[in-house]
């Protein structure tokens, strides 16, 4: 093994919920640079150990550290960014731009009861730009497409320069070719910025055909590296029972690169 | 029907420090207000008005300035009312009823002890700000400055809290500190226009300029402006019409936000 930085660390996670055990004895290692799909059946417990990650919600026993330390003293949230599941069932009629939204990302423990400096604001029409939202930075948050606004959040979310970036489920709900584009930028994101990135997903090819390593969650938590074809499938079957079989043609991908 | 010339109305002072203080209050109902209506609690408003009567006649009792009393009681109210919630001993809508009821039914008992009902009650219930004393205009201008400064200050964060409480969170935002804080200015800010239009449509004031603003599908900060606008010009337009013609102020302060409120409507439904 070469030396990767871990920056998330978990071992022996116990998590359960009004008394059901969600997750059991997980031990996982997130390094910087990894583009990590985590996938998993419904009700597996995917969005429970992401909120527990983050320390929302709280854990039974085990160890979490982020950035080598224990969740329970760690502090430097600015380095972390979260779009949650909830983010895209906003009010449709909150009176909201979109580069007011983005630039709320950019608020921190350091400028509370500030104003935003001009370099939050340029970072905010750089992030805007790289997510090909400028054209739609002045409109209404609730008058965009489907998937203008799960880029919207992911901008929000990147324009806090983190170095972890958890996204849970950003593509539900959108066609195959709007997923496809997106998670092409994160890819680019992935690539450009070197941001370390946890994508619950639901889109096996996606994550298969992007990401580097696979955590499949249903109860346990597997881990394996996309490459490793053998233990790809094997965590797959833990996950989602014995007689799943993903099956996967080569050309799923072709294409996919095209654009960037 | 006792008439005015408009242009000498302005030389009276009484006629300043009624268009002084109704400013105020409406510039900060309407900021106060965008945020209430977004995270939809319109009836902490409604709430906290009730109350005030408490407060008010508390003042009326002990022989204290009502502003005064109601100001420490709201506040008291407010806090109860969050306290509730978070310990999740009742919704916010029971937390708010409970809490009303018990407000108003004080107010009323002790109103009964100082001697009944009197001209003095009725300039709350229904506001007199062409009558506003000094002492009072000093009282409303100097709270509504602090509350606007408030406001602008933590303009971002408010409004980050308001949109995705749990996202604020974990932005390292001090949620429940802002949260609580606001409710106090919510207090502040309904205590500060008891003079202008009453208790009883305090939250009208609160909550229409917000609610037409809305209607012009802009961002937030210039929603904010519109609501604002729309909350001192009808102010203005309340305390001109009501002095010329000599109609209830806050009756025609309702009425003028009322029309503006159908005309925005209209507007965005037609376009």
């Amino acid at each position: 093994m070469d030396e990767k930085e871990v920056l998330i660390d978990i071992e022996d996670l116990n998590v359960s919920r009004n008394g059901e055990k969600i997750i059991k004895s997980a031990n996982l290692k997130i390094f910087r640079g990894d583009f990590v799909g985590v996938v998993g059946p419904n009700g597996g417990g995917k969005t429970t150990l992401i909120k527990t990650i983050l320390g929302l919600l709280p854990k039974d026993e085990g160890k979490i550290t982020l950035f080598g330390e224990p969740i329970e003293s760690f502090n430097e949230w600015k380095r972390i960014a979260y779009v949650s599941q909830e983010s895209n069932s906003f009010d449709k009629d909150f009176p909201l731009t979109v580069r007011e939204l983005v630039s709320l990302g950019r608020i921190n423990r350091g400028n509370i009861g500030k104003k935003l400096k001009p370099e939050d604001w340029k970072r905010v029409d750089e992030m805007l730009k790289f997510m090909g939202l400028n054209d739609f930075a002045d409109k209404r948050i609730g008058h965009l497409s489907g998937g203008q606004k799960q880029r919207i959040f992911v901008a929000k979310a990147m324009v806090r320069d983190p170095e972890i970036l958890f996204l849970d489920e950003p593509v539900s709900g959108v066609d195959p070719q709007t997923q496809e584009r997106f998670y092409m930028k994160l890819s680019d994101l992935n690539l450009k910025t070197r941001v370390t990135i946890l994508d619950v997903s639901h889109d096996l090819s996606a994550v298969f055909c992007r990401m580097g390593r696979v955590v499949c969650v249903n109860r346990e938590v597997n881990v394996a590296d996309i490459s490793d074809e053998n233990k790809f499938s094997e965590v797959l079957k833990k996950a989602y029972g014995q007689h799943f079989r993903f099956v996967f043609h080569e050309h799923m991908c072709e294409g996919l690169f095209e654009d960037v | 029907m006792r008439m005015f010339d408009p242009l000498k109305l302005i030389s009276y002072h009484f006629f300043q420090n009624a268009l002084i203080g109704g400013s105020i209050a409406a510039l900060v109902c309407a900021l106060i207000g965008l945020f209430i209506i977004l995270r939809k609690e319109s009836m902490i408003g409604d709430g906290v008005a009730h109350i005030s009567f408490g407060g008010i006649a508390l003042g009326l009792f002990l022989g204290i300035n009502p502003l005064l009393t109601a100001l420490i009681i709201s506040i008291i109210g407010v806090l109860l009312i969050n306290y509730i919630r978070r310990k999740g001993l009742a919704q916010s809508d029971s937390a708010i009823a409970v809490m009303l009821s018990i407000g108003f039914s004080i107010g009323l008992i002790l109103i009964s002890l100082a001697g009944g009902f009197n001209v003095d009650l009725f300039s709350y219930l229904f506001g007199s700000i062409l009558t506003i004393g000094q002492f009072d205009l000093i009282l409303i201008s100097s709270l509504g400055i602090v509350t606007l400064i408030l406001i602008i200050v933590f303009y971002k964060e408010l409004l980050s809290i308001t949109f995705d409480e749990e996202a604020s969170r974990l932005m390292g935002i001090p949620v429940n500190v802002l949260e609580t804080g606001l409710n106090i200015l919510v207090a502040v800010t309904i205590v500060l226009s008891i003079k202008v239009v009453g208790m009883i449509l305090v939250v009208a004031l609160l909550v229409l300029p917000g609610l037409t603003a809305l209607q012009f599908n802009k961002g937030f900060k210039k929603t904010s402006i519109i609501s604002v606008i729309i909350g001192v010009l009808s102010v203005i337009v309340g305390i001109f019409t009501s002095a010329l013609f000599n109609i209830a102020t806050s009756g025609i302060i309702i009425f003028t936000l009322t029309a503006f409120f159908l005309s925005a409507a209209i507007y965005k439904h037609l376009e």
